[in-house]
């Protein structure tokens, strides 16, 4: 019954995510929605992982979001009519999102098979040390590209008043 | 001593780390850009080298990259060694020639980290075995040729010539993927020694379709017809880099394609043949094409286009051995003629060989050498190009149609008459430019004299060579020791009829004022040579439409995110619903 | 009751998240908002790793896999937001329409 409720308030907080026009709100229902993903996946057995999508995805994200969005600035408050008429998405969603769930829902397995039994570091850093180093690579990149794109900004503008 | 891995390794790696360092070098510390360049580039060089008594037949250097990928696995077997070794040697006299060439030049950082990059990128083209790595190194060679031809990025000639490059070898790079992407989906990885040990066990359509695929990749990369129209235009490029990569190792990966796979696609119907006819209408127009030009550069990018239509011809009748033995003597005489034509033009400052002439007495040692690489190219007894061709002729003679060996004559003896041409426009006659001219430099002439040794020398390994390749041959090739094999060269019948068209074409260019009446029936053929036989018309026809064709596309790329994302969740749906349909 | 048991509440969370990121992307034509959906759709793609990793007894390559998409996709957040408040600065709007130069 508790799973129940965690997905029921994941999804509507995604929606209202999604839905909202005001930017703020949004990234604050995202946060919510984080939070309540990172609780299910620790109900699944994951607690690690668990621990970090709550202080990256609802922690970090969330104020980075927060930040991007003062500096950016709201838009008009004029709600944007959408490109793609809204009953077209809703039913592409859904032929989508139906089909799948028509295909996995019935097979699904309901209990787990053996359990792995090393521990989450040692899985990590033994065998996917791969994945490690791409992640390295990753935040390394990233850093690098938003001091690049933050920086051009001054920079440019630099110039232009020479 | 250090293991056939490590050297391996090396071979590819050296000149890699040097493109590095010598990019890392500021382009305000030329000296030691040219110093860093050399160095790694003989250090690569010696890494082959030292391959020679190492290679092996069984794969080594395994890494293994998971199910998709397959293991990244080298073969250093005579073949590929073979190739390395002149890809790593010829390129660092390459590099060595660019010292003096190249000097006072802008950017040497970009050029000599291109250059580099290149060496070593085929040296790995070559070693490697597994076929998604070989299509990798293949367009690595394909990026650097492009990137290199459009180096001086100014002139708006050498860029089109770099892009027009770029586009035909990537027309057969499809070829290659599309082969590759077969043998893993009919074989579960991307060995090769596995795909040529069992080839029959795939079905025989998909054994042609790949047969075929690998041939389009060959001919785009080795500019045969009907791909030819790129390298002459590649000639923008600086000379030592016409004569590395467009003359002595780039062009040469698609002979080697279709030697390497010979084994598995020579019982394939109409293949043998279809390399055959490929290879002897190039080598003919070429040739043909070659006469008429008057761009010093071009004639020789035309003459190396014919020849490796020879080595093509040699390979659809069956003498794996003699193109390899061509292609062989081919870069080594190919290297010199170019490097001594950079020599000539670095000097003159022109490509045109109008304003040539009465060179010789100014450029004593650019004139020797040329003359060598010249007569060799002519097949004029007894330098190495002579022996080449003419076992080139006879395995056509034995294992191709006759009249394909007769156009091969025809051929012969229209390369003796243009390389006659040509020499004399350069170093005889009136001098037609008032101003200095200087002899090679120094390093200039550290380049071009191992290379005219190796002209005058390298058909005393004959026999050498045949027991270096060793398996990658076909089944049955006998291997003879030297003299047996120039024994059975000179007393084949079929070489003296060679050798009196070579003579034939020398004396009508000997004879050229009386035969005018001749020259003045073919003029029409002269003319659609000039015009490269239509082919560039024919180019510029498939731009015209791919470009059309993109534009009329333009309407749905319109770049806005939603309707993007849309397509993408039809398709989904599409995937979705087939594979529902399909499980039930 | 068997249906409502953890693995295929989590299938369901799976599915509608993805639904919901997906319609985020559909509908909206902020670039911010773009960002949104992306982490709705990827928070999805996350629970379906550690669900995979539990149902074929791997947790721990599931949590593993699973930390490589947060690494990931906090970095494509990271820059896209960095790109938002640069198209903001560069040309005053977030509006994906009138950002878009190669329509004709």
């Amino acid at each position: 019954m508790f799973d129940l409720l965690i997905v029921a308030a994941m999804l509507v907080c995604a929606l209202q995510a999604v839905r909202g026009t005001r930017l703020l709100i949004a990234a604050l229902w995202l946060a919510g929605a984080s939070a309540l993903t990172a609780l299910m996946m620790y109900r699944l057995g994951a607690p690690e992982v668990a621990v970090i999508e709550l202080s990256v995805g609802a922690g970090l994200v969330t104020v980075l979001f927060v930040f991007a969005i003062n500096i950016a600035g709201e838009e008009p408050p004029v709600k944007l009519r959408s490109l793609v008429p809204a009953p077209l998405a809703c039913i592409a969603v859904f032929c989508a999102v139906g089909l799948a769930a028509a295909m996995a829902l019935p097979n699904l397995r309901t209990e787990s098979v053996l359990v792995q039994a090393d521990r989450f570091a040692t899985v990590l850093w033994e065998q996917r040390n791969l994945d490690v180093i791409l992640q390295v690579v990753l935040i390394l990149g990233g850093a690098l590209t938003v001091l690049g794109l933050l920086a051009a900004g001054p920079a440019h503008a630099r110039k232009e008043q020479q | 001593m250090p293991n056939i891995e490590t050297l391996a390794l090396l071979s590819i790696a050296l000149p890699w780390i040097g493109a590095v360092v010598v990019w890392l070098v500021q382009d305000r510390k030329p000296r030691l850009q040219h110093t860093l360049a050399v160095l790694f580039a003989l250090a690569g060089a010696v890494a082959a080298v030292a391959m020679i008594p190492r290679r092996t037949e069984v794969n080594v250097l395994d890494f293994p990259l998971g199910s998709a990928f397959g293991h990244l696995t080298f073969l250093p077997d005579g073949l590929g060694v073979f190739l390395a070794v002149i890809a790593a040697v010829i390129g660092s006299l390459a590099v060595i020639f660019s010292v003096d060439y190249m000097k006072g030049e802008k950017q040497l950082g970009r050029y000599y980290a291109y250059v580099l990059f290149f060496i070593g990128s085929m040296v790995g083209l070559v070693l490697s075995s597994n076929l998604l790595l070989v299509f990798v190194f293949w367009e690595i060679t394909a990026l650097c040729s492009y990137a290199l031809i459009s180096f001086y990025n100014d002139d708006p000639k050498a860029v089109a010539a770099g892009i027009k490059a770029l586009i035909i070898t990537q027309v057969g790079g499809i070829g290659l993927l599309m082969g590759a992407l077969f043998l893993y989906a009919y074989q579960g990885n991307y060995d090769v020694p596995t795909f040529l040990a069992g080839a029959a066990k795939l079905p025989a359509n998909v054994l042609a379709l790949m047969a075929f695929g690998f041939l389009i990749a060959a001919a785009a990369k080795s500019a045969q017809f009907p791909f030819q129209t790129w390298l002459p235009d590649a000639m923008e490029a600086p000379t030592p880099i016409s004569a590395l990569i467009h003359a002595a190792t780039m062009v040469n990966a698609g002979v080697y394609l279709l030697a390497r796979f010979y084994p598995a696609f020579e019982a394939v119907p109409n293949w043998k043949l279809a390399v055959l006819v490929v290879g002897a209408v190039t080598a003919l127009m070429a040739a043909v094409m070659a006469i008429v030009s008057n761009d010093l550069k071009r004639v020789l990018a035309y003459s190396t286009v014919s020849q490796l239509g020879y080595m093509f011809y040699a390979i659809g009748a069956g003498g794996v051995f003699a193109s390899q033995f061509h292609l062989l003597s081919h870069a080594v005489f190919k290297a010199l003629l170019f490097l001594s034509a950079g020599a000539v033009i670095h000097s003159v400052h022109t490509r045109d060989m109008r304003e040539m002439g009465g060179l010789g007495k100014q450029m004593p040692l650019g004139k020797v050498v040329m003359i060598i690489g010249g007569l060799a190219l002519a097949g004029i007894p007894f330098l190495n190009g002579f022996w080449s061709k003419e076992l080139v002729l006879e395995a056509g003679h034995e294992g191709g149609p006759m009249w394909a060996w007769l156009f091969m004559l025809v051929g012969a003896g229209l390369t003796a008459l243009y390389t006659l041409r040509f020499l004399t426009m350069v170093f005889y006659g009136e001098p037609h430019s008032g101003a200095h001219v200087h002899d090679a430099g120094p390093a200039m002439k550290t380049a071009l004299v191992p290379l005219a040794l190796g002209t005058l020398t390298t058909w005393l390994l004959a026999g050498q060579f045949g027991q270096f390749l060793g398996k990658a041959l076909p089944q049955g090739h006998e291997v003879e020791s030297t003299g047996a094999l120039l024994m059975q060269i000179a007393t084949a019948p079929a070489t003296l009829l060679a050798l009196a068209v070579v003579a034939l074409g020398l004396a009508a260019w000997w004879q050229r004022d009386r035969l005018a009446g001749v020259a003045h029936a073919l003029h029409g053929v002269g003319t659609m040579a000039s015009n490269s036989f239509g082919f560039e018309a024919i180019n510029r026809g498939v731009i015209r439409m791919t470009v059309a064709s993109a534009a009329s596309l333009r309407t749905i790329h319109d770049g806005v995110l939603n309707w993007t994302v849309m397509a993408i969740l039809v398709g989904r749906v599409v995937i979705l619903a087939i594979l529902a349909l399909g499980g039930a | 009751m068997m249906s409502l048991s953890l693995p295929f509440l989590a299938a369901v969370a799976v599915l509608g998240l993805l639904g919901i990121g997906l319609l985020g992307l559909l509908l909206t034509r902020n670039l911010i908002k773009v960002v949104v959906g992306i982490q709705i759709l990827v928070k999805g793609g996350m629970i379906a790793l550690v669900l995979a990793g539990r149902l074929s007894g791997q947790v721990q390559t599931g949590q593993a896999l699973a930390l490589t998409v947060i690494v990931a996709d906090t970095i494509v957040s990271v820059v896209a937001l960095a790109f938002a408040v640069q198209v903001r600065r560069q040309f005053g709007t977030l509006d994906l329409q009138a950002l878009s130069t190669l329509r004709r």
